[in-house]
């Protein structure tokens, strides 16, 4: 509560509204100073966020850690792309279809993985990646195996006679820029509701929690499916921005990337999260670091996390934030 | 159709027994450090690479190169064990899963960027095929099973009689009472770290004439299979480990003999979940010990 008040007073005084309108307006109108490849980071920096939120969710208010993320991002993906290539749906549909998929698919997978504590589902959160690998490489008919599905249809909307698609860069930005801001928005509300203290008060104590009459198991089952259709979504975006999914997408580098996303920018927070797929993402991206190389950088950035910083990159921020305001942090 | 049965069976008892001498290792290391490490399957890797560099580079004969490949694993693990592992005793296990990922991921990358992401060629070992029991078997396959046995004789005599072994078997019952007893619960576990890496990257070198190709995220595929094998086996329990990796072993040569190759891979990960579902605490023991 204190740190709310806190929060008001400084609201009132100091930079942090200038800074504001500066950064809206450097997201809302970056395409047109912004070199396209550098667009493209970022746009793949956004479509990373919303797996990322996903885990936050999970990690961050229910204490749960799971590598499962990048299956659901998978699932989203393939779902997506099946979905369009066959019937040739809407970039709406898709994208809710994708998410309403990779949740079902959580639910009777939490149920059995839930009743597990600490590493063991640490473990069988790795098994679900694992087997959508498999089922993605085996199931040719369906996902033409290693193959993979190409050629998946640029997103298109439709009302009534009109329709349009997005094809360039400049475009997809904006489309992900709004897919990301709703995830955000969603993100925000569950957080802020009395669900979400709920959730906070299961992270901070479970035991406690459940004597004071919260039904932990069921939020957590809840929040799992939440946080899967997190992913779905996000495996949407991605796979109507590159256009091809195949199995490599339940590669190990998917959840890694999550999991480096949300503890280096700082668990439990929305701002580090989006700071987390800036500096991970887009300026890995961005600076076009090797795949080995980047994968390196984050295996010594979790290793700092966890000996060094383990509230994540964050704090940083919340620094300079602190000083924006007029405040010594 | 006993012929191929009688195969499968062999097969699956020398992939065992590969199995076997690297989940040893993790077993041991959780059971003093009550951390799964996620990056033990990359010592394996370390193992196999540093075989085959100096086979290729080097010229070196196989044997020399199995001598130096465990020495340069053990140098690894000591080096990874006293900046990291060491530190993570009484942590939450959260550090554990983030650390070991961590570490999995600058090796398995590392030999990636070093020697570049092909697959290559390991040369060397005794492939030559030797009649037993009426089935041809390349003589590095039945060296395999001979290590193994002697390596799960050693560490069973290890564990039972030696200070070190009574100090691990303290140390995974009350790391507080060991400390009050005067145990020194770091060294404990760098040590058995140590071993339990140096098995892993002993393993890489057996196998690697045998699977021929080596590449650098073949490590993380034996962490996806030992991770069933040490809950089959019940977490820290060495015994219990030979018999789950013979387990796993067969029923994936059986798999991949009359079901098809392509499920091979899966048997670990639908064994595992299946575990951690009903008997998370192993085949073998009553009650979850962790």
């Amino acid at each position: 509560m204190s740190q709310l008040q806190e929060t008001q007073q400084t609201w009132r005084s100091g930079l942090r509204l200038p800074a504001i309108i500066l950064m809206a307006g450097l997201v809302l109108f970056a395409p047109a100073f912004v070199g396209s490849y550098s667009l493209h980071a970022v746009v793949i920096a956004m479509i990373f966020l919303l797996p990322a939120l996903g885990l936050n969710l999970l990690v961050g208010y229910t204490g749960l850690l799971s590598l499962a993320q990048g299956a659901f991002f998978g699932v989203g993906a393939y779902a997506s792309a099946l979905l369009s290539i066959h019937f040739n749906t809407p970039f709406y549909v898709n994208v809710v279809s994708a998410g309403l998929i990779s949740g079902a698919l959580a639910l009777p997978l939490g149920i059995p993985a839930l009743r597990l504590r600490a590493t063991s589902f640490v473990m069988c959160t790795l098994g679900f990646i694992v087997i959508g690998q498999a089922i993605s490489k085996n199931w040719i008919s369906l996902t033409r195996g290693d193959m993979g599905l190409s050629s998946v249809p640029k997103p298109y909307f439709a009302l009534g006679p009109w329709s349009f698609s997005v094809v360039s860069t400049a475009a997809y930005y904006y489309l992900a820029l709004a897919v990301a801001g709703l995830a955000i928005l969603a993100f925000y509300l569950i957080v802020r509701s009395p669900a979400g203290r709920n959730m906070i008060a299961i992270r901070e104590n479970e035991t406690l929690a459940e004597a004071v009459g919260i039904p932990t198991w069921t939020y957590k089952l809840i929040v799992f499916v939440l946080s899967a259709i997190f992913a779905g979504v996000g495996g949407s975006l991605y796979v109507h921005y590159l256009t091809v999914v195949s199995p490599l997408t339940f590669q190990m580098y998917y959840t890694t990337t999550i999991l480096i996303i949300v503890l280096g920018g700082g668990v439990g927070t929305i701002s580090g999260v989006v700071f987390g797929s800036i500096l991970f993402v887009a300026l890995s991206e961005f600076l076009r670091v090797a795949p080995e190389i980047r994968m390196i950088a984050y295996g010594i950035c979790l290793l700092l996390i966890v000996f060094k910083f383990p509230k994540g990159f964050a704090p940083v921020i919340d620094k300079v934030w602190s000083a924006l305001g007029g405040q010594r942090a | 159709m006993l012929n191929l049965l009688g195969e499968q069976l062999l097969n699956g008892i020398v992939t065992g027994s590969v199995y076997a001498i690297v989940a040893v290792g993790m077993t041991m290391t959780f059971g003093v450090l009550r951390v799964i490490n996620f990056a033990h399957g990359e010592y394996f890797m370390v193992g196999t690479f540093a075989s085959w560099f100096v086979i290729e580079k080097f010229d070196l004969g196989y044997p020399q190169s199995v001598v130096f490949a465990v020495a340069l694993t053990a140098l690894l693990a000591i080096v990874v064990g006293y900046f990291l592992m060491r530190k993570m005793v009484g942590a939450p296990f959260e550090n554990g899963v983030l650390a070991t990922l961590g570490v999995s991921l600058i090796l398995q990358n590392l030999a990636v960027a070093l020697f570049g992401g092909s697959y290559k060629f390991f040369n060397g070992g005794y492939i030559e095929p030797v009649e037993l029991f009426g089935y041809g078997l390349a003589q590095q396959r039945i060296l395999i099973v001979i290590v193994c046995v002697l390596v799960f004789i050693g560490l069973d005599l290890m564990v039972t009689y030696s200070r070190m072994g009574k100090s691990m078997r303290a140390v995974s019952q009350n790391i507080e009472c060991c400390e009050i007893v005067g145990i020194d619960v770091q060294s404990v576990v760098l040590w058995t770290f140590v071993i339990g890496a140096s098995l892993a990257g002993l393993s890489g070198v057996l196998t690697a004439p045998v699977n021929v190709s080596v590449y650098g995220g073949m490590g993380e595929l034996i962490t996806f299979k030992t991770l069933p094998i040490i809950i089959m086996g019940g977490l820290g329990n060495v015994r219990g480990t030979l018999i789950a990796a013979m387990i796993l072993g067969i029923a994936e040569s059986f798999v991949a003999g009359f079901i098809g190759l392509q499920f091979r891979d899966s048997v670990g990960f639908v064994t595992l979940i299946l575990m951690l579902m009903w008997r998370p605490h192993g085949l073998f023991s009553l009650q979850s010990r962790f």
